[in-house]
């Protein structure tokens, strides 16, 4: 579900520079000492990620008022919480933007004693490399990015990246408009990580999305999932949630793949801002959404995989049987999250430049 | 009055067709039964129960109905007094004030929202929905102030002075000739900070704080997972309630020029 909008992201990090000159609050700051707070609750959450019954039923239960706010890209709750005066008490970034607020200070520890439920999270979704042993993020949803296709213009099953790199598709392609995205594909394609340092392989893959630029029709990485829809690609790149959708409701048109070479995994956590001062409130609500039943719920409303193992047995079948919301543990052992490469970043800058622009 | 040549019609209506179809779409679809926004599947009126179900949705119309309220009232209130104190007095500095006043309309958005939000934590002002309106309010006093003094610019102030030569006191000369004679151009002033406010999205997002989702950021968030056609329906109501404001805004504006016609 998550989405980069180009501009913002050069321009929250130009505002943290700006804060922290003029002096005033928010990044570096130490975590107010905050007692246990008022009983209410600010949620700051992707939109269509929360059904409104799972928020009422916590009301009822615990007659915590929730308030909540959506958004739909990652750059604004790095500009609420570095404003320094945005009241939220959890947000739910992606795992690279969780990094990036890490970075900044901008999140509160999580005190483990108190997760009751923590113990309901699967392993493989924890400790991962943006937020070492989860000190500051717990798993929300989670989903990969491959490709969705028209079955009836393709004439065949898919199940690698080929198609999307093969001449005979041109003017068929749609291929996400992010940098890491299509290198991902490309590195994957080739049989090498999608977080790949070597100049060697970087080179290769750069190629292969030059000689791949003449045939794909559009970068998009905002509605891809209708232009697929709509009949304008046959093939369409993007993250696996939109992609599901359109296949759940025309599966006879439209499927997912999850390519057999590997691809990527992201995931949506949820974090406490270090602002935060409604904390009982706050664990209240993260012991909440991580019960089997409650999180089932979710998952069964959205349409999105999450990391709680014992809410498998709630959730409706043909979501836990689809295999691009849920994929095998042998095509999940394939994908990798997108790491920060470092140095590497400005060489994929330059090609990517390079790509876009001849 | 003379009649244009047919070639002159036919591009007049072409403009008008290339101006106002998507809106007549975006009003017809409202009635859609399908749940596509493209796809024509017969009439209904569902979209606008289920509009009338949805908190979200309607929470967010509240709020953008509050701050364009508050915006258009202070607004108007400081664009008018700015407008006249720039119309009518020399004091030192006033070029600077004119220019300064042109800066929020020249600047881009995304930057006032940048400083905007920067400012507000300089404050430890917490966001909500009033660091909202306040934000409107900045953008909209140039407004208001510009259009009132495009009034003023043609006012005849032998009229204020008779008024006063008459014995009235300078704040009745002010309510009973100056504001009827400046009035409609006040009224286009507050509409237009009402119109802008209502659909603000960029300053909107950066100053938005808890409760505070405005009906654009409300859509615009919508986006990732489709928009629903009660989207196209409560963006009907919309223009209905715009198109009887304006209206009523007319009417109200005749009364005063008529009747110091008289």
């Amino acid at each position: 579900m998550r989405r980069r909008l180009g501009g913002r992201p050069a321009l929250a990090v130009l505002l943290a520079a700006a804060a922290s000159l003029a002096g005033c609050g928010g990044p570096g700051d130490e975590p107010l000492s905050a007692g246990p707070g008022e009983k209410k609750l600010n949620l700051y959450i992707w939109s269509e990620y929360l059904p409104q019954d799972v928020i009422q039923e916590f009301t009822r239960r615990t007659g915590i008022a929730v308030r909540y706010d959506l958004y739909d890209s990652n750059e604004p709750v790095l500009e609420k919480l570095q404003s320094g005066v945005a009241d939220y008490d959890l947000v739910v970034p992606s795992d690279y933007m969780v990094r990036i607020l890490i970075h900044l200070k901008l999140l509160r520890p999580l005190e483990r004693a108190r997760l009751k439920n923590f113990g309901n999270l699967d392993p493989r979704f924890l400790d991962r490399e943006f937020d070492p042993k989860n000190a500051y993020s717990l798993p929300y949803v989670w989903g990969t990015t491959g490709y969705g296709y028209n079955r009836l213009k393709s004439g065949r099953a898919q199940d690698s990246w080929a198609p999307l790199f093969d001449p005979a598709n041109e003017g068929q392609i749609l291929m996400l408009d992010d940098m890491r995205e299509c290198f991902a594909a490309a590195l994957k394609f080739q049989g090498h990580s999608l977080n790949s340092t070597d100049p060697g392989e970087l080179r290769q893959a750069a190629d292969l999305l030059k000689k791949q630029k003449p045939l794909v029709k559009t970068y998009n990485s905002g509605d891809y999932e209708n232009i697929l829809a709509a009949g304008d690609v046959t093939y369409a790149h993007g993250y696996n949630g939109q992609l599901a959708r359109i296949a759940l409701r025309d599966p006879r048109r439209f499927a997912f793949v999850l390519p057999k070479e590997g691809a990527t995994i992201w995931m949506d956590s949820v974090c406490i801002p270090s602002r935060a001062r409604n904390l009982d409130s706050i664990y209240a609500f993260l012991d909440y959404i991580q019960e089997p039943e409650v999180n089932a719920r979710i998952v069964n409303a959205v349409s999105y995989a999450s990391a709680n193992v014992p809410a498998r047995k709630f959730i409706r079948p043909e979501i836990l049987n689809d295999p691009a919301i849920f994929p095998s543990d042998e095509a999940l052992k394939k994908c990798e999250f997108l790491e920060d490469i470092g140095e590497a970043t400005s060489i994929l800058d330059e090609y990517w430049t390079e790509i876009k622009s001849f | 009055m003379r009649r244009g040549s047919p070639v002159t019609a036919a591009y007049s209506w072409l403009v008008y067709v290339f101006l106002y179809a998507p809106i007549a779409i975006l009003v017809v679809f409202s009635f859609n039964r399908g749940k596509q926004t493209a796809v024509w599947e017969g009439w209904t009126l569902d979209w606008y129960r289920s509009l009338a179900k949805n908190d979200l949705i309607l929470g967010s119309v509240r709020n953008s109905l509050i701050v364009g309220a508050v915006a258009t009232v202070v607004a108007t209130a400081f664009g008018t007094l700015a407008a006249l104190a720039l119309g009518r007095y020399e004091f030192r500095g006033k070029g600077a004030t004119r220019n300064l006043l042109y800066l929020p309309i020249i600047i881009p958005e995304i930057v006032v929202g940048a400083a905007l939000v920067t400012f507000f934590g300089v404050l430890s002002l917490h966001l909500s929905i009033w660091t909202v309106a306040l934000a409107h309010v900045v953008f909209s006093v140039s407004y208001v102030a510009i259009v009132v003094r495009a009034r003023l610019s043609g006012f005849d102030r032998s009229l204020e002075e008779a008024a006063l030569d008459l014995g009235a006191r300078p704040v009745q000369t002010f309510w009973r000739v100056t504001l009827p004679l400046i009035l409609p151009g006040v009224v286009a002033g507050a509409l237009l900070v009402f119109t802008i406010s209502i659909d603000d999205y960029v300053i909107t997002s950066f100053v938005a704080g808890v409760g505070a989702t405005t009906l654009p950021l409300q859509i615009y968030s919508m986006l990732k997972v489709g928009v629903t056609p009660e989207v196209n329906a409560v963006s009907t109501l919309l223009l209905l309630v715009t198109i009887v404001m304006i209206v009523i805004a007319q009417r109200l504006q005749q009364p005063p020029a008529e009747g110091l016609r008289d």
